[in-house]
């Protein structure tokens, strides 16, 4: 009975979290934005996500290690990094 | 032969031939006195017998055009009955011509029969037409096409516009090339002019969105991943507005041989061997965006393949939905400075535009899907959900 507006419930679900894929949220960081903005159950999210990752495994899997590369590099770092930045373009701005 | 050499040039100049120096196996009519020598009409027409493709003519212009090129020997008759003589024993039902001698046309009973009886000497109305005689017919089927009013844009077809229009440049394509190129009967240039028009402002709504979504994704690897630097002299605090306004995304020549073909409403994404060894290039070249694939590329020069993006696309328009303007996207603090204070950069979406791109899927379920992956099978998450507790979606409860 629920046949067709489960499917749909399912696909609008598919649709937020391929958003938040485009903005390269993790997969929890995608449940708790969908459960937060649109009220979505966070188990409903990550089994959609879960069967999505099923369906398109080489997607997902290339997006995972884009995902721990970034994680790799912590805020610190980053902020070392784009200090020295600074410091370089300061210095060669210096002419 | 001046019988012959009248045909030749008869065909030349009144089917508005264009001679692509580039067209292999392009028949130089120009260079043999015999045409019909040279023209293998079994090749032609890959049948045992002498029929001539299919054309579905109508038959005033049929009647108009060929009254004055047909010689005496021609007759025209019109008759009402769908006879058909045809030795092939084809049931199909377009308007067949034979060479020679007796010609058949079998059209819908309501309609209106002509029955052309000619030599060689014929006309086809389509320019583009005779061009694809004896070159291309053996490569591709036999275009099943009705010359109607209005066009039926089948992927087939497109396919074929697109490949036209990129060998020509898109900005650069007439379409009275691309009809050339296309070689496909029965359609006029006014059809190839109007699809043109919707394909050009299609695709320059596609590569805005793409331009954005590049922008922000290559933004995001200058504040977290280059190791070599941003260009910018300014301080990594201003990423540069680079997007040229959506109209004017231009098109540096060099790139063509890599643009992806986008995808257009309606239609299933076809080929995508050109897609993989599109990724690795452009990095950064923000304009030319259309080489940019979904996901930035990682500079160690992994580069991830996303086959499964690419040939998923089933929606009507396969743009990204990029993030909004990137001054909502990244949260950062304001203490900044250059040189002295310690600028903190939280690489995650800002929640304002997070909550825009959700709430754009909730007002507007109809969107088609940014990346358009592959859908899990309903049933299977059902089954998943039921196992953890859930038995109807959307559930009647609201969350946690």
């Amino acid at each position: 009975m629920a046949g067709s507006s489960s499917a749909s419930y399912i696909h609008m679900v598919q649709h937020m979290i391929e958003k938040c894929l485009i903005f390269h949220m993790s997969k929890e960081e995608c449940v708790e934005a969908l459960s937060k903005h649109a009220n979505i159950t966070p188990v409903i999210t990550s089994t959609v996500w879960k069967e999505l990752e099923k369906e398109n495994k080489e997607f997902f899997k290339a997006y995972e290690e884009r995902q721990s590369k970034q994680e790799q590099m912590s805020e610190e770092e980053t902020n070392q990094m784009i200090q020295k930045i600074i410091s370089d373009s300061s210095k060669d701005s210096d002419d | 032969m001046t019988a012959a050499m009248e045909s030749q040039e008869f065909l030349l100049t009144s089917c508005e031939f264009i001679t692509d120096p580039e067209e292999k196996g392009f028949l130089d009519f120009t260079e043999h006195g015999d045409l019909l020598d040279i023209i293998d009409f079994d090749d032609l027409f890959g049948v045992a017998g002498d029929v001539l493709p299919d054309l579905e003519m109508d038959p005033e212009i049929l009647a108009g055009e060929l009254s004055d090129h047909v010689n005496a020997a021609s007759t025209i008759t019109t008759t009402s009955s769908s006879e058909k003589t045809d030795s092939q024993g084809e049931t199909n039902k377009k308007g067949i011509w034979r060479k020679g001698e007796e010609v058949v046309s079998k059209r819908d009973h309501n309609k209106t029969h002509v029955v052309v009886n000619y030599d060689r000497k014929r006309k086809y109305s389509s320019s583009a037409s005779s061009k694809n005689k004896g070159i291309r017919n053996n490569e591709l089927p036999k275009p099943k096409v009705k010359c109607v009013k209005k066009v039926d844009w089948t992927p087939e077809l497109h396919r074929r516009f697109v490949d036209a229009v990129e060998k020509l440049g898109v900005e650069k394509a007439v379409p009275s090339r691309i009809l050339d190129l296309m070689g496909v009967h029965c359609l006029t240039r006014h059809n190839v002019a109007s699809h043109l028009q919707k394909y050009r402002s299609h695709r320059r709504h596609l590569l805005a969105r793409e331009a954005e979504a590049a922008n922000w994704t290559r933004k995001r690897h200058i504040y977290g991943l280059d190791s070599t630097g941003a260009n910018n002299k300014n301080g990594w605090l201003a990423p540069a507005p680079t997007l040229p306004p959506p109209a004017t995304v231009p098109s540096p020549p060099v790139n063509h041989h890599h643009f992806r073909p986008l995808h257009v409403w309606g239609h299933p994404m076809v080929d995508q061997s050109v897609i993989p060894h599109v990724w690795h290039k452009h990095l950064p070249s923000p304009l030319w965006v259309s080489e940019t694939p979904y996901w930035p590329i990682i500079h160690n020069g992994t580069t991830p393949y996303f086959p499964t993006v690419a040939t998923k696309f089933r929606a009507p328009v396969a743009g990204i939905q990029a993030p909004p303007p990137h001054h909502m996207v990244y949260n950062y603090k304001s203490d900044l400075g250059f040189g002295g204070t310690r600028p903190v950069v939280d690489l995650h979406p800002s929640k304002e535009s997070v909550d825009a791109a959700i709430g754009d899927v909730l007002t507007r379920p109809w969107l088609p899907l940014p990346l358009g992956l592959k859908p899990p099978a309903v049933d299977g998450v059902m089954t998943e959900l039921q196992r953890h507790g859930i038995s109807e979606v959307p559930p009647a409860a609201s969350c946690a």
